[in-house]
């Protein structure tokens, strides 16, 4: 009996047994955590701090667009963004670390000698981080030379222990610059240890410098009451095609405290802005830059000017130069767009109007119809007299003066008179001329702020309202009494060039990049005829004579092809109580000349269209400022650029005339 | 015939079913006492199950965190690339070119003459 017991005593195994033992210390295991799990969910309440600390956040986040850039005809940019970099430091950084783990050891410390090393080792801890400072300030001062290393280093010293954490250190740097400083002492230890602070933001940069600055235009995000206007040229006008769309995209934080793109939450991809295309020719841009401040190098008495350059087949804007004088500084700045929003009496420029008016409505049949050539004084108006024309008469031996040698001499009297003679009746048809060459409106333009000219009319009758005399119909004829814009009269010469057809003149090319998203604007057509050929032609024949026996023949005499184009030359008026003689000098006798050359070339087949338009200060008698002396330099300095680098007014050479030269 | 007999639930049941449940569970035997054998390897697939999804959770978070500091990397290299960009385009200034042809001892200057274009 007692062998059948033992011998079941052996059949229990150990690994039964151990097997066992676990299976229990597993259940006893598993019953605790059910334990812990129910009182978890429902007793325990933990540290709010804590709680958020785990919690997973997700945060939201603006994703900014990159903003379009502006190029010109040949995909140059003119403006991009780039990424600029705000340097700040903290001051304090590792300050407390120091301060609590010598506070940390100093409690343990056992007697005085230990707790003297602790102190001794922190206060060392300390004055390394001060020295990596002064070492780190050296460096700063390659980088800011406005402040000295002995500056920097009391700005970073002073803000530790005034416990600053936000120190600005200088001006924003390029990223070139910025690579460069994280490499510095202190910089290159991180943002914890060296308490580097950087900020990125995108800025607009012109890699041509000031070339169409104005044109180009900017988008000001402040809110300053004084500032009005904050979206300036094609910047402004386009910005709704630059600046795209922001996006959003929320983040969570995993469990190892890493930022990561959250699914769960909506996802907006930002847009990046389109490109904006303009036909700007930044080359020509930089010539008639270059031929405009070439001749103004010298001058003191001019304040305001413009060059613009225009494609006579499309209207197509190549270079739009606009000066303006600093007050403070005296130096010519792109501020202000003069080209545009500067109306004035545009002076003998607009006698071609009267001269295309007459022809259109066959009053003379040609430009050797004469007028009599006596006092100079225009029958029926109080217009002084035009002192000219007896001259012409003694050195001619003459009494008669033709249309055309009035348009060389540039007289007042012979165009007050066709004026005066042929519209005195019929005024309304003189202004509907004026309105059908699109000089009367202000018409959409790629750019806001283009004036609308200003066109005296008759109070009573017709379609206009205001008052006239025959005196005032005299001075229109002329060129005073209104006031156009160079732009304006720009269009219309380049109607002239263009055979009669009346291209409106636009900046932007296109807009986007080339793709499917793209729009493509382009030339259109302001009036399709405003005269015939023939008249067109006449026209091209006194414009040719002005700059080779004229008023502009010495400013252009030996430019590189044959110009066409009218002088022009006005005066600004003065308020009353400064006036002298007339409303057009002061008290000194001096005048505010605003000087003007209009014109295109080559004569024969023209391609492009020009307008130079100088304003100047009160002044003496000046001919420099007159429209064929600085105005008219201007333009032969810049057709003789374009005529050196433009290939489609280059001669062109047959290969086998080539080759018989050889 | 043998009639089926209708077991009645009472109090003193439950009682027997709970001890007899625990004594179960100390013997290690309460699983098996349910007949859930046959369904051991689908318990265990399913553990597998959740092991997995948590470690590819992992693997998944891992790699959103590389993605980011991808974005990063690349954000930094679209930066770069503009300011390459600003200085090479700042180059080709016409007058820019010059004044470096002239510097590097280069004969080439702005044409005085226009070219001659051979048909």
């Amino acid at each position: 009996m007692s062998n059948d017991r033992n011998v079941k005593k052996k059949k229990r195994d150990r690994v039964g047994v151990v097997l066992y033992t676990g299976y229990l210390l597993f259940l006893l295991a598993t019953m605790v955590l059910i334990a812990k799990l129910v009182w978890i969910q429902v007793g325990y309440k933990p540290d709010p701090k804590i709680k958020d600390a785990l919690t997973p956040q997700v945060t939201t986040e603006d994703l900014d667009p990159l903003r379009g850039n502006i190029v010109d005809c040949k995909g140059r940019i003119l403006a991009m963004s780039c990424p600029i970099y705000e340097i700040h430091m903290d001051c304090t950084v590792r300050k407390s670390e120091f301060a609590n783990a010598k506070r940390e050891k100093l409690s343990t410390a056992k007697d005085q000698n230990e707790r003297d090393r602790i102190i001794a080792h922190y206060d060392s801890l300390e004055q390394k981080w001060l020295t990596k400072a002064r070492a780190l300030s050296a460096e700063l001062t390659k980088v800011y030379p406005e402040k000295t290393a002995d500056e920097f280093y009391r700005l970073i010293r002073d803000g530790r222990e005034n416990n600053r954490k936000y120190v600005k250190l200088g001006e924003p740097v390029d990223r070139n610059t910025y690579k460069l400083m994280l490499g510095f002492p202190l910089f290159d230890e991180g943002s914890n240890k060296g308490g580097l602070i950087v900020k990125e933001r995108y800025v607009r940069r012109y890699p041509y410098g000031e070339l169409a600055r104005r044109t180009i235009g900017f988008v000001r995000n402040n809110t300053d009451a004084e500032v009005t206007n904050n979206h300036v040229g094609i910047e402004g006008k386009f910005d709704y095609v630059l600046h795209g769309r922001t996006g959003h995209e929320s983040f969570r934080t995993t469990d190892a405290f890493k930022k990561i793109h959250d699914n769960d939450s909506s996802y907006v991809q930002p847009r990046d802005g389109q490109d904006v295309h303009l036909t700007l020719d930044v080359d020509f841009q930089e010539l008639a830059d270059k031929a405009l401040r070439t001749q103004l190098d010298s001058d003191r008495v001019v304040n305001e000017t413009c060059l613009v350059l225009m494609e006579v087949r499309t209207g197509a804007i190549k270079a739009m130069v606009n000066l303006k004088r600093n007050p403070k500084t005296g130096a010519f700045e792109e501020t202000q767009n003069v080209a545009i929003g500067h109306k004035a009496e545009p002076g003998s420029v607009f006698k071609t109007v009267t001269l295309m008016s007459v022809l259109n409505d066959k009053y003379i049949k040609d430009l050797d119809t004469t007028l009599p050539a006596t006092n100079g004084k225009i029958e029926g108006t109080s217009i002084p007299a035009d002192i000219h024309i007896p001259d012409f008469a003694r050195q001619h031996g003459t009494n008669r003066i033709s249309v055309i040698d009035g348009f060389k001499i540039s007289s007042n009297y012979v165009y007050g008179t066709l004026a005066v003679k042929y519209y005195t009746k019929h005024a309304d048809k003189f202004f509907d001329h004026i309105y059908e060459y699109k000089l009367g409106d202000a018409f959409d333009f790629d750019l806001d702020g283009l004036a609308k000219p200003t066109i005296p009319a008759r109070e009573t009758e017709g379609r206009y309202k205001g008052s006239w005399t025959p005196t005032t119909l005299g001075s229109v004829g002329y060129g005073y009494a209104t006031e156009e814009t160079p732009l304006h009269i720009l269009t219309f010469y380049n109607a002239i060039a263009n055979k009669g057809k009346s291209m409106k003149p636009y900046l932007v090319e296109s807009l986007g990049d080339g793709g499917n998203g793209s729009s493509k604007r382009g030339p259109s057509v302001l009036n399709s005829s405003i005269c015939s050929p023939a008249v067109a032609d006449t026209l091209n024949r006194a414009l040719l004579a002005v700059t080779s026996d004229g008023t502009a023949k010495w400013s252009l005499r030996g430019v590189k092809c044959n110009v066409a184009g009218k002088t022009g030359t006005s005066f600004g008026t003065f308020p009353k109580d400064e006036r002298g003689a007339s409303a057009y000098e002061d008290k000194s006798g001096r005048r505010k000349y605003q000087g003007t050359f209009v014109g295109y070339f080559p004569a024969e087949c023209p391609k492009y269209s020009v307008i130079c338009s100088i304003y100047t200060d009160p002044v003496g008698h000046s001919s420099a400022h007159q429209g064929g002396g600085i105005p008219a330099k201007a333009v032969k300095m810049l057709i003789d650029g374009i005529f050196n680098i433009d290939p489609s007014l280059a001669e062109t050479v047959s290969r086998v005339e080539k080759d018989e030269q050889r | 015939m043998k009639k089926e007999r209708v077991r009645k639930w009472k109090l003193s049941n439950i009682g027997e079913f709970l001890r007899n449940s625990l004594m179960a569970i100390l013997k290690g035997e309460f699983l098996l006492r349910l007949n859930v054998g046959r369904y051991l390897i689908h318990i265990i697939y399913t553990f597998v199950l959740f092991t997995l999804v948590i470690w590819v959770s992992f693997m998944i978070d891992n790699t959103m965190v590389k993605v980011e500091n991808n974005k990063k990397t690349l954000e930094d290299l679209k930066a770069a690339n503009l300011q390459k960009t600003y200085e090479y385009v700042s180059l080709t200034r016409r007058s820019t070119v010059g004044r470096t042809l002239e510097m590097m001892g280069s004969e080439v200057r702005e044409a005085s003459r226009p070219a001659k274009v051979l048909e």
